[in-house]
C-alpha cells in the first residue's frame, strides 16, 4: 500500500514528531508508515485523514501487490 | 475497550532492578551449588519420588529454598521486563512485540530440538534448567533490539 503521509505532512508544515503527537502514536510509527514499512490499522488511518482533513483514499492507495 | 495483558510502563524498571541481581546470584549459586543451611526447611510437597524411599503422592520433604526464591524472582522480573508497556505502546509497537514473541518461541524451541539430538544424560539437565528462562530472555533481547533499531532509523529521518 502506498501512502502520501509525507506529502500531507509537508503541506501542513509539521514534523513527524508533531504528527505523532496529534495521532497519539510514537514517532517511530509515523516514520515506519512513511517508509512503507508499516500499514496502519483502520483506526489510525481514519485519525490521520481527520488530522489532515482529507478523504482517507487521498492518503492511502492500493497497489497491485496488495492483491497477492 | 482494549485488553492487551501488559503491565504499566513503570514495571519495566522494577523488572530490570530485580532481574539483573537475581540472575547473577542465581547463576553463581547454580555453579557453586551454594545452599546456606539457614534456608533449609521442611516443606509440604506433592508427587514425592525420592530415590531411596517409597513414592508418595504428598507429604513433607526437606529442601533448601534458595533456588526456589531465585527462580521465582527471575521469572517474575523477566515477565515484568518482557511484558510492561513501552512509554507509548501504540499499534506498531504491539506488532513488533508479537513478531518478537513468535521469533523467540521458534528460536527457543530450535535450540531445544538441537539439544534433544546432541546433548544427553546429566548435561541435558543443564539444558532444561536454562530452558525454563530462555524463552523470555530471547524475547527480551529480540524485542528491545528491534525497538532500538527503530529508534535509530527514526532519528536518521529528522
Amino acid at each position: 500500500m502506498k501512502n502520501s503521509i509525507k506529502v500531507e505532512r509537508a503541506k501542513k508544515n509539521i514534523t513527524q514528531a508533531d504528527l505523532a503527537k496529534l495521532a497519539k502514536v510514537s514517532r517511530q510509527t509515523i516514520n515506519a508508515m512513511e517508509l512503507g514499512k508499516y500499514v496502519p490499522s483502520t483506526v489510525l488511518a481514519l485519525r490521520l485523514a481527520q488530522i489532515f482533513d482529507v478523504e482517507i483514499s487521498q492518503i492511502f492507495t492500493l497497489e497491485d501487490s496488495d492483491w497477492i | 475497550m482494549k485488553v492487551n495483558y501488559l503491565f504499566p510502563n513503570k514495571f519495566k524498571k522494577i523488572g530490570w532492578l530485580l532481574l539483573i541481581p537475581s540472575a547473577i546470584i542465581g547463576l553463581v549459586t547454580l555453579i557453586y551449588e551454594y545452599e546456606p543451611s539457614f534456608l533449609d526447611f521442611n516443606l509440604p510437597a506433592i508427587f514425592i519420588d525420592d530415590l531411596f524411599k517409597e513414592q508418595k503422592l504428598y507429604g513433607m520433604v526437606k529442601n533448601n529454598i534458595l533456588n526456589e526464591i531465585l527462580g521465582i524472582l527471575i521469572i517474575i522480573s523477566s515477565l515484568f521486563v518482557a511484558f510492561s508497556k513501552e512509554k507509548l505502546e501504540d499499534e506498531y509497537i504491539s506488532k513488533i512485540r508479537l513478531d518478537s514473541l513468535v521469533w523467540a518461541v521458534y528460536f527457543n524451541y530450535g535450540i531445544l530440538l538441537f539439544s534433544f539430538l546432541f546433548i544427553f544424560d546429566f548435561s541435558f539437565l543443564w539444558v532444561m534448567i536454562f530452558n525454563m528462562f530462555t524463552v523470555l530472555l530471547f524475547f527480551i533481547i529480540r524485542f528491545n533490539w528491534q525497538i532500538s533499531k527503530l529508534e535509530k532509523s527514526a532519528r536518521h529521518e529528522e
